[in-house]
């Protein structure tokens, strides 16, 4: 599904050179729910990146479903983000000031224009996929750190995407929300969708069945779980 | 992206920082609302004056002694206070025999104490003959106007102006009334109908008017004329009747080459135009100044953007992360901006309105003027809301395109 083939990725800031990627090569097939794990610094946070297209590598290919993507311009890379990529940050990234109902909107306002009550029904569909129904309409902000990363995930879903890319989804959780998290991310996976997790906690890469450690910019080891 | 969610989406951004959005937006109001109050109190006063013009009646030409010096539109030398004694007699006995003139009336002025009783007053007195009050179209309220024989037998009387006859005499009845103008005493033969101030700023509620004879030889001690008005027949073109009068007026004062006019003659709709032309250059230099308030506010709506796009970094790399295109996040920034300025410019539109409607209020029912109308222009309606989107346009483009620069995985990283 995703195949990246020696890729770099290297930093230039006032004049200090951080190599951050060192030619990574690794595929990710359909369906796979992997966990990418290493200290912090290694580099696992820029491999997201790059695999999740919301950045382009200095060097070597990726490739999504044979297309090679970096031939692509930004609006182009955008609108596949869109269709294809959820995403769930660590720091949920949720508009606190909106309701629910209009944070897990938002990668619909740039998707092909729903009709109005096909456009409701996903978004309900996302948010009690999460359990939230009856905070549909509570501004972000107000909820619960575990809450909000829900309201993350149905916004990740809510587009319907191929893969959902998971950066640290537990970091800012308690043990009991973080469970609670990785378990619809689990849930996900059994659904037949791609689960791409980046994780510094063993118990939580767990989840996943496919191990790949990074370290000092290269893979260091990858296993099946 | 659809519009109706983009204006939605910028109507959240703006009304998520209400207190703000309503200070910037103050900049916007301000200058608005100056520039609508300048350009609805211009268009009413340009409307008073040319009422006023119109009301001295129409057909009508006005001749005065001197020459114009530069363009047609200027002030002739008489009334840069020059005496010029070159309209005389002969002048008016050559007119009176052209067919196209209907009517015609010379007048002299000029300014005098009158007193009555213990009451005394400055006043502005023209002498004239009877034609005079039709042609400047004064109509006689109360009493008469003089006749042909009061002119000949230079008659002490006058009519004065329905304020003139408040001022002096109250409540009683002034017809009849003996009153001293530089120490000579004149009776009051009638009141005019009330006029309000003339084109000219002249009281001509104020005014007094006796017979050119009196005028003349008793109080000012002259043989000419400060002016004719003449009346055209309606019939005749008033451009046609106009260069017969300049034919009249050279061959009465021997002139062959034109470039020595030593008179001027001016037309209603040379009046109304000068007028206009007066009116309008000071109606825009004082918007000019105005509009200032609006580069500022423009400026300043510039600047809380620029604020606002480096506090919503994130925002802007989680949307472009979501599928945002930079045209999105652009197009999302600038309709804040243009809410900004749209919703100031109305907010500013309706403030200057209101403003510009008290003050024609107050006015014309404190300040004399009964004829000061609020207006309201289409022109400053237009302007208003082509300045309110051209501002957001201008100010709000370079923090939107600041915005849309941002690269997502570093607008995400941005603390």
């Amino acid at each position: 599904m995703i195949t990246a083939t020696n890729i770099t990725k290297v930093y230039v800031d006032n004049d200090i050179t951080t190599n951050a990627l060192k030619g990574i090569s690794l595929t990710i097939n359909q369906g796979e729910f992997v966990a990418i794990m290493g200290p912090s610094g290694s580099g696992k946070s820029t491999l997201l990146q790059m695999l999740s297209f919301l950045d382009r590598p200095t060097a070597g290919i990726i490739k999504f479903e044979e297309k090679e993507m970096q031939t692509l311009d930004d609006a182009a890379l955008a609108t596949f983000r869109n269709e294809t990529i959820g995403f769930v940050f660590q720091s949920f990234n949720l508009l606190p000031r909106v309701s629910v109902y209009r944070n897990v909107e938002l990668p619909l306002l740039y998707s092909v224009s729903l009709p109005a009550d096909a456009r409701k029904s996903r978004i309900e569909a996302a948010v009690a996929n999460v359990g939230l129904t009856e905070r549909l309409q509570i501004a972000a902000g107000k909820l619960s750190g575990g809450q909000k990363q829900r309201v993350a995930i149905a916004r990740a879903l809510v587009a319907n995407p191929a893969v959902v890319f998971a950066d640290e989804p537990t970091g800012n959780l308690d043990s009991a929300s973080g469970k609670q998290v990785m378990e619809i991310l689990k849930k996900l996976h059994e659904d037949g969708r791609t689960v791409i997790l980046v994780t510094h906690d063993l118990a939580t890469a767990q989840y996943a069945n496919r191990l790949i450690r990074i370290k000092d910019g290269l893979v260091d080891s990858d296993t099946a779980l | 992206m659809k519009l109706t969610d983009a204006v939605r989406t910028a109507y959240e951004g703006v009304s998520n920082a209400k207190i703000r959005s309503l200070l910037t937006m103050l900049g916007i109001v301000i200058g608005i609302a100056s520039v609508m109050l300048l350009m609805s109190i211009g268009a009413s006063a340009k409307a008073l004056i040319i009422n006023q013009v119109q009301g001295v009646g129409s057909n009508l030409i006005f001749v005065v002694p001197g020459a114009t010096k530069g363009s047609q539109l200027s002030a002739p030398q008489s009334s840069l206070g020059i005496v010029i004694k070159t309209l005389v007699e002969a002048d008016i006995n050559a007119l009176k025999q052209e067919p196209s003139i209907k009517r015609l009336a010379p007048d002299v002025r000029g300014g005098a104490r009158m007193v009555f009783e213990d009451k005394d007053t400055q006043v502005t007195f023209e002498g004239s003959t009877p034609d005079f009050f039709g042609i400047r179209n004064f109509n006689v309220a109360k009493g008469a106007a003089f006749t042909e024989q009061d002119v000949t037998g230079a008659s002490r009387v006058a009519i004065i102006g329905s304020q003139l006859a408040t001022d002096l005499f109250g409540a009683r009845e002034p017809i009849g009334k003996i009153v001293r103008l530089k120490d000579i005493p004149f009776r009051i033969i009638g009141v005019l109908e009330q006029k309000g101030v003339g084109a000219f700023g002249i009281d001509q509620d104020s005014l007094v008017i006796i017979p050119m004879s009196v005028a003349q030889k008793q109080l000012l001690g002259i043989n000419f004329y400060n002016s004719v008005s003449i009346e055209a027949q309606p019939q005749y073109d008033i451009n046609f009747v106009k260069d017969r009068i300049t034919k009249i007026m050279r061959s009465s004062h021997r002139i062959t080459n034109p470039d020595k006019d030593d008179f001027t003659i001016r037309t209603q709709a040379d009046v109304l135009s000068l007028l206009g032309n007066i009116t309008s250059v000071m109606t825009a230099f004082l918007t000019a100044i105005a509009s200032i308030s609006l580069i500022v506010g423009g400026i300043g709506i510039m600047n809380i953007m620029l604020v606002s796009v480096m506090e919503r970094t994130k925002e802007i790399g989680l949307r472009k992360a979501l599928g945002a295109k930079n045209k999105e996040i652009i197009l999302q920034f600038l309709l804040e901006s243009l809410m900004l300025t749209m919703v100031g410019g109305i907010i500013g539109t309706v403030l200057g309105g209101s403003l510009s409607y008290v003050i024609a209020y107050v006015i014309k029912n404190f300040g004399g003027q009964a004829g000061w109308i609020f207006m309201m222009p289409a022109s400053a309606l237009i302007l208003s809301a082509t300045v309110s989107t051209v501002t957001g346009i201008v100010f709000g483009l370079y923090p939107a395109q600041q915005a849309a620069k941002r690269s997502p995985v570093e607008a995400l990283r941005y603390e």
